[in-house]
């Protein structure tokens, strides 16, 4: 059984193993070369939507789509920031950590208690139904939770959009982080409780920092869900000031066609902030998936 | 302690799914009375040669999308988790295609593929002047395409995570008994990412299956049918076509086809009893 | 024991506060401004509350008819809401399944309406118009069709009639020495013509389906006369297999495999405009669309509807064929109900609005700028500028024509439109034969 030893050192250093192993080997060819192939495909349509977005709708079709426009035009920028663009950021931003951060947490517990109280039927009988709910489609649930909404009296608020989508992450959370948490070896849990640690202090001090790849991971997808969602806020939320950024694309889809430069210019804008984000903290992101239980 | 998901999950997951089920056993336009109606919708549903190519069309889109993507993340993890200085600006640049909804990346592709004003015609390449959309293997071959576009940053992310935490140890020992980098690759990567690669294939496979905002925006299902996946019968059924019994059937079998799918899923990922770090 | 770089503790704090920061936020947005549901206003403080499209051209006009009305009438306000059009539909109908729908209720008319009808959702106001005469008198009486449903009319006939127009590009035709086509024989004769010179006879959105259902509507009305779709509309049995009917969809299967339309046709969407793109630009001859394609024309083309290069005309008839060639099909109208499970006094507040604004000189003069032809009588006055010939010969095409029949998928119940957009994509594929589609579509016939 493999001993516990510090895990991976933090990726600013790099250690003398690392770099012999890079000297050793020859360049990665197949490696090397797909991933440059793989930055122009990938970057390709992101280029384009951000040339596009300098357009002017007139002269979208008339030019070629992947030269630059001759004449750059903030036109659509103003545009979409005039269509409130600030405060559906905002919202997006509200409905994605609020439902994430529970989400998150209560499926970390559930699949603690499941894996750890594999006797127990009762538990058994929640991991299946657990189970159940992973491919619930969203389109097919919607009036019923539209119904529940209303009755409980939070239609059109962001919290109606949070709920059911908080309900909507846990299943493939508790999936994914139970499988994971197995994976800890049993004498870990034996140690603490032989020091004297309870269920519930064993979960968050042991548990919960040796799960933080499958957590990144978890969060990482939900999150992305529920930004981009569409149905939930379209179908939840009615007046401008609750509506998030996936409807204010819609903003531009006139009753006769897509006022593609507009899109193009919101599209952008919404994903500056997050690539931001991104860029900075990418290095915890990556410690986070890289964290282990041993090496 | 798992109380707090179990309960929130049957409140906004588990009633709505029942009141589904209960839908499927109606007959109901969607604004009028809901009328009890028995089989009526479920033998509708049943019977309708749609249902099965829906499923093939789902279950094609679920395995290809798969084969297409993990190979290729994994090459991308691998190739990532080096470090090297631009490595890191580029896995910035990879991740872009990952933060764009899917509704913005169909309608950017719409354009692009569009046979006389996108990408063919923009940069010279006849060729890429194809019935991209119109034509039913093109558009699925298209689909496919474009969701790895959109998914690859995120799986590859995972991988390169889990790359870097397999031990130098490991490689070391085996170049000392002279194993070339295809050999490393194979024996030793490979295995260590037996649970990532389970992790990412369920995520995977799992969100194939409601699959809905991009296959909706870009080709509505079409063309014909030809993309009409599970999840896009369900809601045209149900909210074009005005069926809402029949819909609902659609949407209980999609339930149980994932139910099928996550326990076989379980069983792949259960076997955590032996270590993964044996021999380091 | 790990390395972390965030102690639990912090984390925890962190989650702690984020969640409660948004839970705190979540609450603060459910502000005086909400309905909180269960009311039949459909959300707002006013008096009643109006739902409808958003974006260009219409979402000033509908704008300014509330203002108008709002300010005449400060006691008793409207309350708008605009979506985007499919979010609309999907909107629209969880709201009135769940009994949140609006006052007023926007729509197309025809089997859309039937179904709320069906459903007892729409006040009948055949009555109400008895009444008022005045109304109903300033409205065109071809507009009412697709608001009548059996016998009783049920929603005010608002906004533009939109009648599909054959659009040519002027210039093309100079250029390969062609003219503009007088029946369906000259239609074929100048595809070969066309191709030669490397342009796309005609363009078509493939994609967008209803684009292509244009072709099907008028081939059949000048091939047989608008009766045939009416059996299929009074739900006949068997009404399709009408020997028009395969005669039509034979001839458009011959023009798809003549190259009529143009290369990629089935990946061009109409939403992008890329369609009327390939004709502003010369890369097509001629385009069957409807009449709001000026508009668009105009507004993106550059100097191409302005230096005349954009021509219109009704579709040619076909030779030996029964329809009258002075019929039209398209949308004879936008159309607006009455919920009827809104509060009386929000229905009263609907019903002055009806007879008031909607019917009032502005709304007129408004429509005209957007570049339409209003529902309202007596418009040809206000046609003038560089639209004015456009929109004199739309006026005159919608009320000269003998039928002006509506659009086949907002005619037909939701259900049997699902599935005439499937067969119709399908046939332009060449994948269904039309003894196929025949009986496909007999099969939904009064569904």
């Amino acid at each position: 059984m493999a001993t516990i030893t510090k895990p991976a050192p933090s990726p600013t250093a790099s250690t003398p193993g690392a770099r012999r192993r890079r000297q050793a080997m020859s360049y990665n060819w197949l490696g090397g070369g797909l991933s440059w192939v793989w930055l122009f495909v990938a970057m390709l349509p992101i280029y384009w939507i951000v040339i596009t977005s300098f357009k002017t709708q007139d002269n979208y079709f008339i030019t070629n789509s992947l030269l630059p426009p001759s004449e750059f035009t903030f036109e659509n920028y103003k545009t979409v920031i005039e269509n409130d663009f600030v405060r559906y950021f905002f919202n997006s931003a509200i409905v994605t950590v609020g439902a994430i951060v529970p989400a998150v947490l209560i499926s970390f517990m559930a699949a603690f208690a499941i894996v750890r109280g594999a006797g127990s039927r009762l538990l058994k009988g929640m991991n299946w139904i657990f189970l159940m709910g992973l491919a619930i489609p969203l389109q097919a649930v919607i009036i019923p939770v539209y119904l529940i909404i209303i009755k409980l009296k939070m239609y059109d608020t962001l919290a109606a959009i949070i709920l059911p989508s908080i309900a909507f992450a846990i299943p493939l959370s508790v999936l994914v982080l139970s499988n994971f948490i197995r994976d800890v070896p049993k004498e870990l849990f034996e140690s603490m409780r032989m020091d004297g640690a309870s269920e519930w202090g064993t979960m968050w001090r042991l548990a919960f920092p040796l799960t933080r790849p499958a957590l990144v991971t978890v969060t990482i997808y939900n999150a992305l869900g529920i930004w981009n969602g569409f149905l939930l806020p379209l179908v939840l939320t009615q007046s401008p000031d609750q509506r998030t950024i996936p409807l204010a694309l819609t903003n531009f889809q006139g009753q006769f066609g897509v006022n593609i430069p507009a899109i193009a210019a919101s599209v952008t804008l919404t994903t500056l902030p997050i690539v931001l984000l991104y860029a900075i903290g990418r290095r915890q992101l990556l410690s986070g998936l890289t964290a282990g239980f041993g090496k | 302690m798992a109380l707090p998901a179990f309960v929130w999950f049957v409140a906004f997951g588990i009633i709505p799914l029942l009141g589904v089920l209960a839908l499927s056993f109606t007959t109901w336009n969607g604004i009028g009375t809901i009328q009890p109606s028995g089989l009526t919708s479920w033998r509708a549903t049943l019977s309708d040669p749609g249902l099965p190519h829906a499923l093939w069309v789902t279950f094609l889109i679920m395995i290809l999308s798969w084969a297409v993507q993990t190979p290729l993340s994994i090459l991308f993890g691998v190739f990532l988790a080096a470090r090297k200085r631009y490595r890191g600006f580029l896995a910035v640049l990879y991740f872009i295609p990952l933060l764009l909804s899917s509704a913005a990346i169909a309608i950017t592709y719409k354009s692009l593929l569009d046979p006389n004003f996108g990408l063919g015609t923009g940069l010279g390449i006849e060729w890429l002047n194809q019935d991209w959309l119109g034509n039913s293997t093109l558009a699925f071959a298209t689909l496919i395409f474009i969701v790895s576009w959109q998914f690859i940053p995120f799986h590859s992310l995972i991988y390169q995570g889990a790359v870097r935490q397999i031990p130098t140890s490991m490689y070391e020992a085996s170049q000392i008994d002279g194993a070339g980098r295809m050999r490393q690759f194979w024996s030793i990567t490979l295995p260590q990412l037996k649970y990532t690669i389970i992790t990412s294939s369920t995520l995977m496979v799992v969100g194939s299956l409601t699959f809905f905002d991009l296959i909706y925006v870009l080709t509505g299902g079409g063309p014909g049918d030809a993309t009409r996946a599970l999840a896009l019968a369900m809601y045209q059924q149900g909210f074009q076509a005005n069926l809402m019994g029949p819909a609902s059937a659609i949407a209980v079998i999609l339930v149980l086809v994932g139910l099928g799918l996550s326990l076989l899923l379980r069983r792949l990922g259960g076997r955590a009893d032996d270590s993964q770090l044996e021999g380091a | 024991m790990t390395n972390n770089p965030i102690s639990r503790r912090n984390f925890l704090g962190l989650a702690a506060g984020a969640a409660g920061a948004a839970a705190l936020a979540a609450c603060g947005s459910d502000g005086p401004s909400t309905s909180g549901g269960g009311t039949t206003t459909g959300g707002g403080g006013g008096a009643a509350s109006y739902w409808s499209l958003s974006g260009p051209p219409g979402q000033p006009y509908r704008q300014a008819a509330i203002d108008r009305f709002n300010k005449a009438n400060s006691g008793s306000k409207i309350t708008p809401l605009f979506f985007q059009n499919d979010a609309y539909k999907q909107k629209i109908k969880t709201a009135l399944g769940a009994n949140e729908g609006p006052t007023m209720i926007w729509g197309w008319g025809g089997g859309g309406l039937k179904e709320y009808v069906g459903s007892n959702l729409v006040e009948d106001l055949t009555d109400w118009f008895g009444q008022n005469a005045a109304v109903k008198d300033k409205i065109l009486s071809s507009s009412f069709g697709a608001a009548t449903v059996n016998g009783k009319i049920y929603a005010l006939p608002i906004e533009t009639v939109q009648p599909i127009v054959l659009f040519y590009n002027k210039k093309v035709f100079e250029r390969v020495g062609a003219e503009p086509p007088k029946s369906w024989g000259d239609i074929m004769a100048l595809v070969p013509k066309f191709n030669a010179a490397k342009v796309a006879p005609f363009s078509l959105a493939g994609q967008s389906r209803w684009t292509n259902m244009m072709w099907l509507e008028f081939l059949l009305d000048r091939t047989a006369g608008s009766e045939v779709f009416d059996r299929v509309f009074a739900g006949e049995k068997g009404a399709w297999s009408d020997p028009a009917v395969l005669d039509m969809l034979t001839k458009i299967q011959d023009l798809v495999k003549a190259n009529g339309f143009q290369k990629g046709f089935s990946s061009t969407t109409a939403d992008s405009n890329a369609d009327q793109a390939l004709l502003y630009t010369g890369k097509a001859a001629m385009m069957l669309h409807g009449s709001w394609s000026y508009g668009i024309q105009a507004a993106q083309g550059g100097n191409f509807v302005k230096d005349g290069g954009l021509g219109w005309m009704n579709f040619p008839a076909v030779e030996g064929g029964k329809g009258d060639p002075s019929n039209t099909v398209g949308n004879p109208g936008q159309y607006l109900s009455i919920s009827s499970k809104a509060t009386a006094e929000a229905k009263d507040v609907a019903k002055k609005f009806f007879s008031t604004t909607l019917v009032d000189d502005e709304e007129k003069a408004g429509w005209v700028k957007s570049g339409g032809v209003p529902v309202l009588k007596g418009s040809e006055s206000l046609f003038t500028g560089a639209d004015a010939q456009f929109l004199k010969d739309m006026s005159s095409i919608a009320s000269g024509a003998k039928v002006f029949a509506q659009s086949w998928d907002q005619a037909l119940s939701p259900t049997a439109a699902e599935t005439l957009l499937d067969n119709i994509a399908k046939l332009f594929q060449l994948q269904v034969s039309p003894q196929q589609w025949v009986d496909s579509m007999n099969g939904v016939i009064g569904k």
